[in-house]
């Protein structure tokens, strides 16, 4: 039943968070494993039993109610009291705002007599991704934590497990909860989490880092409670409600704009996007499965999901297109910003702000095809960014260090690593895969803006150079002597899980698309994209994408390069150093001026002084300040 | 898919590597006569293909020649869908695989000539991917669609509303034949100092599958031209060899000049002429079908 899974969704990883407290480390390998096939079994059983809105009446909602209100009090309280602890002023202020907010809410506004869950589509979307890529992460996290904690002479597993899977049942609440004020709280629960996550090491970088996390999504719950407010004098409670009210007709639309734009900055701030996207880059201190859980299938999909489902709030108004520029602005910047940098995690940060800067975009072209888009790339990004984080983790392990250069001739030290970590990243830039589907899907849904589709356009090109040349990198075979690298099953299943799940969804990602966007865009927007699926081809009104076409050609590569392999017998040689090789060591070194010898060192190329963080940082905040004024405005008038 | 689609898409299996070859080989033989020379015979690039394939398979990392394939086999998808007039955006990603692989499989040598090589090749990326989705773009805005079969039936050749993107194309197209003055990932001729850039640990049968890639990849490229000039066929062949052969030229009487100068022309002017060409289109709202 329906209403029972809801409830397990919730109930099920608070539940394993308390177990991870109570039983001792050496089970958590077991426990995880029971968590990642617990989740997997709850998310599915939600799938098969559809859709539908689960309404909590009396006697159950006063009780859950008053559970709401404790909960509430309890996170500004805490906020309260470490903010204190730390003196961090600026996070006590905003906590003292959100205090007063909540007890203005409490205080005038008339009390709700019910409170419903909303499953469409799009909620099981999540659901799958949250339950099924969130515990697989959490399994990575078992292989992964005692070498980490090793190295840095910590022993908090038990809050870091606790808090994982805390984060999980509150954002599973959040992606089903149709109830505003019981959104806003598992809202602020994520905040929270993700705060006790990222200052995890408790040095004072963490706790640093923790702090900005939280001062800036404390700005994102406050604009998100001020929209709340706003839209209960229109008697609108519920998410679902703000589309059955903006749907009717365009002074409707007009007069939500405000609250709607409100809400939106608060996505804006959770999905990290600029100018709020300095407290995802400063989550890289924290543990790699911390950040593969924030970046792909929690904390900053709360963001896209929320923006997502007001796109009938702001669909076809001067509201979405300036979101929609907004989006794809922050897409261009923050892919020009990864093309600078060398440390892989914080490339995939703002290769993960790039994209949700895109999925943003799609949602404020508001046309059925472009929140197609949207959707699938939720569901793609987050599988390809978790593979892509726990890779870097899992080589941060074997060699050590997290810069791109250091990772050349990785394939001979790790090639099971390796190539799942190469499959993340061609998932990520090369048809047929998911993400790069959705971009051309996107792609043609913004070609009827102008600005838009340029900056996607550069944004694209970007992408694609920053991963090849990473992905160059750890696919160059290097002559140095190989390290030693440790297989254990708990890494490498989900890192495997994710790569095969990556192919999966791909090959069958027209199902995908039937069973579940085609559905969730007639909801949102009353009309479906006209897509068809025949013959292996992506056909929309204006174009046509054959992934099968792309994928049997991938498979005759590979077939036709196994099938002459040995058509052509190899010999192995060192490579060709011009003469100047150091014949009587290694060959691998060229002789210089004064006969002695030196090594090769070649390293990409990353244009620091166009591209780099000093250079842009500053014009993306303006700009994007700039934007998200004109979207207030646009609200306004 | 019909009968005539499946035989055209088998003639152009076969037919695309001997132009390709014509091509080179004409290739060779005009810049020789440029530079005083009798030159090789027409069909030089036939036979050093012939003899590269009956040569030893030395190779520095096991599994180098499998991008190799992949290269290859991209490019003839990206040329058969082009044939078969699909979604132009879409041949473009296409093609962008098979330009990635070459470069990764210079990488996965490791030789630091071949990375050099390789991570310039990454930024001329940056360089031509966006002129060429712009031009994507404006073939969307005049015809309403990213499906090139609608240009076929067209009242007037895009060239006509398309110039600047035409210019801009030419520069691509300079880029991608990898000619001077932006020869300095690898090169035909010997022009650069990088040994072979990216091929460098090529040989063999190896650097035979690059050479015949090779060959797709020029008639796929003069194919992008043709595409000006789709309405009249013999028109659209003359311009795209036309288009070849100013490239043969340019490549002839220009040095070669460093890839930052070359980020620097595509992101300031043929950026601008194209987004200048792509506005005057929106604004005009001008349609060729």
């Amino acid at each position: 039943m329906i209403e029972n899974t809801v409830m397990l969704l919730i109930a099920v990883p608070v539940l394993f968070s308390l177990l991870f407290v109570a039983l001792p480390k050496s089970l958590y390998k077991y426990l995880a494993w029971a968590f990642f096939i617990i989740g997997v079994a709850l998310s599915v059983s939600l799938v098969l039993d559809g859709t539908g809105v689960v309404e909590i009446g009396e006697p159950n909602f006063a009780m859950l109610e008053n559970i709401v209100l404790i909960l509430e009090v309890l996170v500004i309280l805490f906020i309260l009291a470490v903010s204190a602890k730390y003196k961090n002023w600026p996070t006590l202020g905003l906590g003292i705002i959100s205090a007063a907010i909540f007890a203005y809410t409490f205080t005038s506004l008339p009390h709700a007599e019910g409170a419903s869950f909303n499953i469409d589509q799009f909620s099981q979307i999540m659901i799958l991704i949250v339950n099924i890529v969130g515990t697989a992460i959490i399994l990575f996290a078992t292989g992964y934590m005692d070498e980490y904690e090793e190295h840095r002479h910590l022993n908090r597993q038990k809050t870091f497990y606790f808090t994982m899977s805390f984060f999980l049942a509150a954002m599973n609440g959040l992606v089903m909860a149709d109830t505003l004020g019981w959104l806003f709280l598992f809202w602020e629960l994520t905040t929270l989490c993700s705060f006790v996550l990222i200052s995890y090491n408790m040095d004072e970088e963490g706790i640093n880092n923790g702090f900005r996390a939280l001062a800036l999504n404390l700005v994102g719950g406050i604009t998100l409670s001020i929209g709340i407010i706003l839209l209960a004098t229109y008697d609108i409670s519920t998410l679902s409600g703000i589309g059955t009210y903006a749907g009717t007709d365009a002074t409707a639309m007009a007069a939500v704009a405000l609250p709607v734009a409100l809400l939106c900055i608060g996505g804006f701030a959770k999905s990290a996007q600029m100018p709020f996207q300095s407290w995802l880059l400063g989550a890289m201190v924290a543990p790699t499965p911390v950040s593969a859980l924030l970046h792909s299938s929690t904390m900053v999909n709360a963001g896209v999901f929320l923006v997502v489902k007001l796109v009938p709030a702001f669909a076809g108004t001067s509201l979405g297109t300036a979101i929609a520029v907004y989006g794809s602005f922050t897409f261009v910047m923050c892919s020009a910003l990864a093309l600078s940098q060398r440390n892989a995690k914080r490339v995939l940060a703002y290769s993960t702000i790039a994209n949700l800067g895109l999925i943003i975009a799609s949602a404020g072209i508001g046309t059925p095809l472009a929140v197609a888009a949207a959707i699938m790339l939720i569901l793609f990004h987050a599988i390809s960014k978790a593979l892509l984080f726990l890779c870097t983790g899992e080589i941060e392990h074997t060699i050590g260090s997290r810069d791109i250069e250091d990772m050349s001739g990785l394939i001979k030290k790790a090639p099971l690593l390796t190539s799942l970590a190469a499959l993340g990243m061609v998932s990520m830039l090369l048809p047929p895969f998911g993400v790069l589907l959705t971009k051309w899907v996107s792609m043609e849904a913004a070609s009827s803006n102008p600005i838009v589709i340029v900056f996607l356009i550069l944004g694209s090109a970007l992408t694609t150079v920053y991963y090849a040349k990473w992905m160059g990198t750890i696919l160059s075979s290097s002559m140095d002597k190989n390290a030693v690298h440790h297989k254990k099953p708990e890494t490498y299943f989900p890192l495997s899980f994710l790569g095969l799940a990556i192919i999966v969804t791909s090959i069958f990602v027209f199902s995908i698309y039937n069973y579940f966007i085609k559905p969730q865009v007639e909801i949102l927007l009353k009309a479906a994209p006209e897509i068809t699926g025949q013959a292996g081809q992506f056909t929309s009104e204006i174009g046509a994408f054959a992934y099968a076409a792309i994928f049997i050609v991938l498979a005759l590569a590979i077939v036709i390069y196994f099938a002459t392999k040995n058509m052509f017998t190899p010999r192995k040689v060192n490579y060709y150093m011009c003469g100047e090789n150091n014949m009587e060591t290694d060959g691998l070194m060229f002789r210089n001026g004064t006969c002695s010898y030196d090594k090769s060192s070649v390293s990409n190329i990353y244009l620091q002084n166009t591209f780099g963080e000093s250079k842009l940082t500053v014009l993306g905040y303006a700009i994007s300040i700039i934007l998200i004024v004109i979207a207030l405005a646009g609200g306004v008038l | 898919m019909n009968m005539n689609d499946i035989l055209l898409a088998v003639l152009v299996i076969f037919v695309a590597p001997v132009i390709g070859c014509l091509y080179a080989g004409i290739d060779r033989k005009i810049t020789a006569r440029l530079q005083g020379r009798v030159g090789p015979p027409l069909l030089q690039p036939y036979y050093d293909v012939r003899k590269l394939l009956s040569k030893d398979n030395l190779v520095v990392n096991p599994s180098q020649n499998f991008y190799v394939v992949v290269y290859v086999a991209f490019l003839i998808l990206s040329l058969l869908m082009l044939v078969l007039k699909a979604d132009i955006l879409m041949i473009i990603f296409v093609y962008t695989v098979s330009s990635i692989a070459l470069i990764v499989g210079g990488m996965s040598t490791g030789s630091p000539y071949a990375r050099i090589g390789s991570s310039r090749e990454i930024m001329a990326i940056l360089a031509y991917e966006p002129i060429l989705i712009l031009y994507a773009l404006a073939i969307y805005l005049l015809t309403g669609t990213f499906k090139l079969s609608a240009l076929v039936n067209a009242s007037t050749p895009l060239l006509m509303y398309t110039p600047l993107i035409f210019i801009a194309m030419i520069v691509v197209l300079n880029i991608k034949l990898k000619k001077s003055p932006f020869d300095y990932s690898t090169s035909h001729h010997g022009h650069q100092e990088l040994v072979k850039g990216m091929t460098t640990e090529y040989s063999g049968p190896g650097m035979a599958g690059i050479e015949i890639g090779h060959f797709y990849e020029y008639v796929f490229l003069t194919g992008l031209i043709f595409v000006f000039w789709a309405v009249n066929p013999l028109i659209g062949v003359l311009i795209s060899a036309a288009a070849f052969f100013l490239v043969t030229l340019i490549d002839n009487i220009t040095a070669r000049v460093y890839w930052q100068w070359m980020l620097k022309l595509s992101w300031t002017l043929l950026l601008a002429i194209s987004i200048v060409n792509i506005a005057f289109l929106y604004f005009s709202g001008v349609k060729i079908v």
